[in-house]
């Protein structure tokens, strides 16, 4: 165990500086040898299902290769709902489809596990990358993708979603998205790390926030269904493998619904609740991967399973608020790393993979701060910021003010001690810039799907994805769904999966999708009717 | 700040005798006693609105709204979570306002009840975020949109102003579409806008 240097003494080592050099950096072997991302053991090869012997996070794994929650007989007597079309997951992405395909009058209904926008995207902070100022290009946009991505990624989606960006912001100032704007009324841009140029846009620090109350807002004022807590236990399908619907397992009875459609979207969003490699997590206590369990089963193809991404700046102290997101805009504006010396000791503005790699070795090298209870990390240097830039902290980050206030520490005068925090699932399903799937019937988008972010994905880039994919599938599901009939549904897959399990002598006890964190003590309780408990009397 | 051994609360969260390190929330608390908490359980960041709590503090008569996620255990506190219903809401599209002269009259044809507020303040003592609720929606009945929505700036949807309302007016509503029709009628930037012509135009394309 290395010694790093206490709170007391390297807070004694800080002064608040305006400009500081940066030293040499050697990125060399840097994520090899610290990214979680190649943590030794982290990774297993998959025994069952489409993507059978690719590399897989562990943790994801022992999910994806879970046996369902629900066998035939769960189904006799359920409720019967039809749709057009079915999108699973109340987040930014699925809003975005529901209000595109209601445009054209298809009936949607969404189903989401807690209410409607609890979600990853209502924490969003930094923004939406958009290339809009004069000397930048979608053309830009994408090189700067493809080279942070540091990994192949799929160049048709990425194409088409920079070149939809600048239409994707139109469309959120149609459904009342306020954006920041400077005294005539442009908008105003900052640059994300790993950028060639200013190109994201945003609303203070509550991008996500203002996004998600007027998408939810638009959503609920309109013909829209919205189900609240309803997780979805398991996909239908017919005897040619299309997706036909889903089982809806309703928290408020204790029941099930059977969900008949012409389409599924999934909108499920990721997986920070899985706490991988025992990191903490800036996401939503609903992100547990559900839709990528789901998916899979039915024979989805996945891609990118060992590549997640840890943001360089969660906050690391005080505990309670541990894995609370620091927005990378505070960099992006300026603000320096520091180590326990109070040096700086990586650029700042380096792609997130190794910013965070570079804290990782910082502390591993004893140059950390060292909090006590185990927590350590590094400085971000927000008074350096306030001293060269005055007010900014109060004009653009009125949600770091209050993580202040909560840790009765004031950025503007000290500095808060940050640790890479987990934060985002690099890859998913595959899919088409439809967001279609290789399942007839079933699309993805969002989070949930995979082949734009490579190894490291952009600031700015996830609020761009969920509503640029969101829209297509939307626009896509509405044109092909109303007038086909509906199918037979049957989950007869779940034979075709627990068969697999069995021939590749796997466990059969894990269910899946897990739904919570296991800290929310799901399966044991007992305070209100919950779901359906898989723990079998034995 | 080494600290060896941890002083623990004692609270009273719904109902039951909870001790739990002072560094927790209330919904950490109840988790770290082995109680399960699923609904009422969102973002634990503050800006989705679920995990609406009541508190009264010991030694106080005040009973408070606030956020669970941002409520740190004190010791003797009585907490509770409140369900959450979601209301009925207003049915409107922006598209049928057609022009900023519409938006005064659609607004009271949306919101009724939004002229009826009898000033008791109640929506201001229940937001946890201590937004001026009051004042936006007279703002907002007086055709002050963009006015009334910048008082929201912080507003997370967590309804307690709603159930505050002696009028059944739904002041974050109210906020919230002073916002959008702000945005929706007035947002139009020139930058964004000669991107959107570039590109119609075809000047701007992407080489893969």
């Amino acid at each position: 165990m290395t010694n790093n240097i206490s709170y007391q003494e390297a807070l004694a080592n800080y002064k608040a500086v305006a400009e500081r050099p940066l030293p040499e950096v050697n990125y060399e072997g840097l994520l090899e040898k610290y990214h979680p991302d190649y943590f030794k053991d982290a990774c297993v090869q998959l025994k069952i299902g489409p993507n059978k012997g690719d590399i897989c996070h562990i943790q994801l794994a022992e999910m994806l290769q879970a046996d369902a929650r629900i066998d035939e007989a769960d189904l006799a007597g359920a409720q019967v709902i039809e749709t057009d079309i079915l999108i699973i997951g109340g987040g930014g992405a699925g809003c975005a489809a529901a209000l595109t395909a209601a445009e054209t009058g298809a009936r949607v209904l969404i189903a989401t596990k807690l209410r409607l926008g609890d979600s990853n995207t209502v924490m969003a902070e930094g923004g939406v990358q958009v290339s809009i100022e004069k000397d930048d290009t979608p053309q830009q946009h994408y090189d700067d993708t493809l080279r942070s991505a540091d990994r192949s990624v799929d160049k048709t989606l990425v194409a088409e979603m920079v070149m939809s960006a600048p239409d994707v912001i139109r469309w959120l100032i149609q459904q009342g998205m306020q954006f920041d704007l400077d005294e005539y009324g442009d908008l105003l841009t900052r640059k994300a790390g790993g950028t060639t140029a200013p190109r994201v846009v945003y609303f203070r620090d509550y991008t996500g926030l203002e996004m998600m109350r007027v998408l939810k807002e638009a959503v609920r004022s309109s013909e829209i269904e919205v189900l609240d807590y309803v997780p979805t236990v398991e996909l239908l399908s017919d005897e040619d493998g299309h997706c036909t619907g889903a089982v809806l397992s309703s928290l408020e009875d204790n029941r099930y619904k059977l969900v008949k459609a012409k389409s599924v979207i999934i909108a499920t969003g990721g997986i920070g609740r899985l706490h991988l490699n025992g990191f903490p997590t800036s996401n939503h206590f609903g992100a547990t991967g559900d839709g990528l369990v789901l998916a899979y089963r039915l024979g989805a193809k996945l891609r990118d399973l060992d590549s997640f991404q840890y943001h360089p700046s969660g906050l690391a102290y005080p505990q309670h608020l541990s894995g609370t997101l620091i927005t990378e805009g505070v960099r992006s504006a300026g603000a320096y790393l520091l180590n326990a010396q109070g040096e700086r000791f990586v650029d700042e503005l380096q792609s997130r993979d190794k910013v965070a790699a570079a804290i990782m070795r910082e502390c591993a090298e004893g140059r950390g701060v060292d909090a006590g209870n185990g927590i350590k990390g590094i400085w971000i240097d927000t008074p350096g910021l306030e001293l060269k830039n005055p007010g900014i902290f109060n004009a653009r980050f009125p949600k770091l003010i209050k993580i202040g206030k909560k840790s009765s520490i004031d950025p503007r005068k000290q500095p808060l001690l940050i640790y890479p925090t987990l934060h985002y699932q690099n890859g998913g399903v595959i899919i088409n810039k439809h967001g279609q799937t290789n399942i007839p019937g079933l699309y993805c988008v969002g989070e949930v799907s995979g082949g734009i972010h490579g190894r490291n994905r952009l600031m700015g880039n996830s609020l761009l994805e969920i509503i640029s994919f969101g829209r297509r599938a939307g626009i896509h599901a509405a044109k092909y769904s109303p007038r086909k009939p509906f199918r037979k549904v049957t989950i007869e897959h779940l034979s075709r999966l627990r068969r697999e399990l069995m021939l590749a002598d796997m466990p059969m006890d894990p269910k899946g999708p897990i739904l919570f964190p296991a800290y929310a003590k799901f399966e044991t309780d007992s305070d209100y009717s919950g779901l359906h408990k898989n723990i079998k009397s034995k | 700040m080494n600290q060896t051994t941890e002083t623990l609360i004692n609270a009273t969260i719904n109902g039951k005798a909870i001790s739990a390190p002072e560094y927790l929330s209330v919904i950490q608390a109840l988790w770290h006693a082995g109680y399960p908490r699923i609904k009422s359980v969102g973002c634990l960041e503050g800006v989705c609105g679920t995990c609406r709590v009541l508190v009264r503090r010991q030694n106080s008569q005040n009973i408070t709204t606030e956020l669970g996620c941002q409520v740190l255990i004190e010791e003797g506190m009585q907490v509770n979570f409140l369900a959450f219903p979601t209301p009925a809401q207003q049915h409107y599209k922006l598209e049928d306002i057609r022009n900023s002269w519409e938006v005064q009259n659609n607004f009271h044809t949306i919101f009724p009840e939004a002229e009826n507020c009898r000033h008791c303040g109640g929506c201001n003592t229940t937001c946890p975020k201590g937004i001026n609720v009051e004042k936006g929606v007279i703002l907002a009945a007086k055709g002050r949109f963009r006015e009334a929505g910048d008082l929201f700036t912080e507003c997370v949807l967590c309804d307690l102003c709603q159930s505050a309302c002696p009028e059944n007016i739904a002041p974050n509503h109210v906020g919230i579409f002073s916002r959008r029709v702000t945005a929706h009628l007035h947002t139009r930037p020139s930058n964004l806008i000669n991107r959107l012509e570039r590109l119609r135009k075809g000047e701007l394309k992407v080489v893969i």
